[in-house]
């Protein structure tokens, strides 16, 4: 399956078939190369979680995929339909949650999905009843009558996320869905996504968390300035990233940069980055822990803290997620 | 930290089947599109009258002041002989009207393109420019019920009679109206290139008080100092108001109307064709 025909009628039955598709897709805004031969490929009825910082380009390629942007070069397809070519057939099975929730502030949250229901070609009647049935799937029936734009953060995504089902769509984009959610809520947005799944829906979201992605994704593939520089299940790329890991945190006092430099001449290849100022130290054996102990003290440095870690996301992140910024003013890091 | 504790309860959201039930509906009609999605843009007027009586302000504030004013200092020596200030300045103030009216449709594109609908609009598979038509007939609509409120002001409130009779007065506000749409598409043009609040309303004050004084409006051309006589011949509200007041007068000659109509659909034209330019502009 190229991915690139219309499916079979009965698509429904195919196992493996691909929803979401790029192949080589680099998009440019003038001088900014926003994404750069991108590939990804996602089955029916999995979760692709698009892993990365700001700026990594989730939100270009969701809207390329979403055929919103027009790409630069390469291919892509949605449910078999391609994004230049057949945007209407895309837009027919897709539902799209933005990074900015897109729901109509004047209108109360029932007249946003009864607005969308008729532009989608329901009767009065099917209209009504399909945003009764999401306003009561939502839980968001004792809010229906009031104006959007009086809802909270956490209400407004839960009616945007209802406003992208009104059409039962196959496939769904969801552009970082709880960023700036309570915990509560976002809880409650998980098992929503987890919910869709289980009935068979194509999810492909994006996120900046990686608990997000473990919970969430079938495969996640890892995106920065552009590029995807990793993809895999979770535990593929733990794999990948392969280590055990040493965190060290330093006493106010010590020098950071130092620290690092005696890692260096250790051969081990620290990294940098953490909120915390933390250095974390990809290791082979736990043995190794003490090699750690022993360069540190070489140059007078003791750790104020130590842990040891088998790997996390959090390490695949950080190691192959390139983001100059946040490793200054250390000098530049190994290449990963 | 890629060991998430959540406890899985009983949950009150279990969103339907999604992907069970195959796509039921089908698309709907441009015709569908445009009346739902001028129903949307109508709304606001019936939900929150304080939008129809912001638009009024300033219409009403130039018909009250205006006539109380001249009808004081006497007229001005071009002034048409026996015409009430009141007669001259209604046709204008109702030109006034349709521009200010005109303006909000641009204002509401940007308010729409801002607040998250339009990024929902391309997501579904509708034909983008019918938001842009469902603007402009909202404007229309808005336009003409700002336009009766100003007549029932005038005439019950300061005795207002139609000089040329009440044909030619409908004649009159339905030229207006037109006036209305067709400068709606060139704002609503400016709001699909802008897309910001600012510039959009910048926009508005910039060029709505210039036009407005510089014009027939509110005296005489003849009567205007020399070089706000030049602009407000180039003016094309001039012509518009020119041709609107000559029916409202009962004036007779169809020449007036010609240059306003052309003008008109031109601007209509051009506007609506740089409104559907700017508009598919990627967000
Ligand atoms: N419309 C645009 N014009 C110019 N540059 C853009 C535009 N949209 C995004 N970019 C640039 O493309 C890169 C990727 O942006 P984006 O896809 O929004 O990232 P993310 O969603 O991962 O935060 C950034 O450098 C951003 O500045
Ligand atoms: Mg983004």
């Amino acid at each position: 399956m190229t991915g690139l025909a219309a499916p079979p009628p009965d698509s429904r039955a195919t196992t493996g078939e691909i929803m979401i598709e790029a192949q080589d897709v680099s998009k440019v805004f003038g001088s900014v190369r926003a994404l750069d031969s991108v590939n990804i490929s996602v089955p029916r009825g999995t979760v692709l979680a698009l892993l990365g910082h700001n700026g990594a380009g989730k939100t270009t390629l969701v809207g390329v995929l979403t055929a919103a942007l027009p790409l630069t070069s390469g291919r892509a397809a949605v449910a078999g339909f391609d994004v230049a070519r057949q945007p209407q057939e895309i837009r027919r099975r897709i539902g799209l949650t933005g990074q900015f929730a897109s729901v109509d502030g004047q209108l109360s949250g029932r007249d946003n999905l009864l607005l969308i229901a008729r532009l989608l070609g329901a009767g009065r009647r099917a209209a009504q009843a399909r945003a009764d049935e999401l306003l009561e799937l939502f839980a968001l029936g004792e809010v229906a009558t009031r104006r959007a734009r009086t809802y909270s953060g956490g209400l407004r995504r839960r009616l945007d996320l209802a406003a992208s089902l009104v059409g039962r769509p196959e496939v769904i984009f969801l552009d970082e869905p709880t960023t700036g959610l309570d915990p509560s809520s976002r809880l409650n947005l998980w098992e929503i996504v987890e919910n869709l799944v289980a009935d068979g829906t194509t999810v492909l979201l994006t996120t900046q968390y990686l608990d997000e992605a473990d919970r969430l994704a079938d495969s996640i593939a890892v995106l920065s300035a552009g590029s995807v520089i990793a993809s895999g299940t979770a535990a593929e790329l733990k794999a990948k990233v392969g280590q055990r890991t040493v965190t060290v945190t330093l006493d106010g006092q010590d020098d950071p940069a130092a620290a690092v430099e005696a890692l260096r001449r250790a051969s081990m290849e620290p990294v940098t980055g953490l909120d915390n100022g933390a250095i974390i130290i990809p290791i082979g054996a736990s043995k190794e822990i003490a090699a750690v102990i022993r360069a540190l003290d070489r140059v007078g440095i003791e750790a104020a803290e130590l842990s040891f870690g088998e790997p996390s996301l959090d390490d695949v992140y950080l190691t192959l997620a390139e983001q100059p910024s946040l490793l200054a003013p250390l000098s530049e890091r190994p290449s990963a | 930290m890629s060991t998430t504790t959540t406890t899985r309860t009983a949950d009150p959201i279990d969103p339907a089947p999604a992907a069970a039930t195959p796509p039921v509906w089908h698309g709907s009609s441009v015709l569908l599109q445009i009346r739902v999605l001028t129903g949307r843009s109508l709304r606001a007027l019936v939900t929150d009258p304080g939008v129809v009586l912001f638009g009024l302000l300033q219409p009403v504030v130039i018909l009250v002041v205006l006539t109380q004013v001249f009808s004081k200092m006497g007229q001005p020596p071009h002034f048409p002989a026996g015409v009430t200030y009141l007669d001259f300045v209604l046709p204008a103030v109702l030109i006034d009207n349709a521009v200010q009216s005109a303006v909000q449709s641009g204002v509401g594109l940007v308010d729409d393109l801002k607040n998250g609908i339009v990024a929902r609009l391309r997501s579904l598979p509708i034909v983008p420019s019918s938001l842009l038509i469902a603007r402009s007939l909202a404007n229309l609509v808005r336009s003409a019920v700002q336009a009766v409120i100003l007549l029932a002001l005038a005439i019950g409130v300061l005795g207002y009679s139609p000089r040329g009779g009440a044909t030619e007065l409908a004649a009159s506000v339905g030229l207006t109206l037109f006036i209305s749409w067709s400068l709606g598409w060139a704002f609503i043009a400016a709001g699909a290139w802008l897309r910001r609040a600012e510039p959009m309303q910048n926009l508005a004050v910039i060029a709505i008080l210039p036009l407005m004084f510089a014009s027939s409006a509110y005296i005489p051309v003849a009567d205007l100092p020399a070089w706000l006589a030049a602009v407000a011949k180039v003016n094309p509200l001039t012509y518009a108001i020119d041709a609107t007041r000559a029916l409202a007068l009962g004036i007779p000659g169809v020449d007036a109307a010609v240059p306003a109509l052309l003008f008109g659909g031109a601007i209509a034209v051009v506007g609506a064709t740089f409104a559907v330019l700017g508009f598919r502009r990627p967000m």
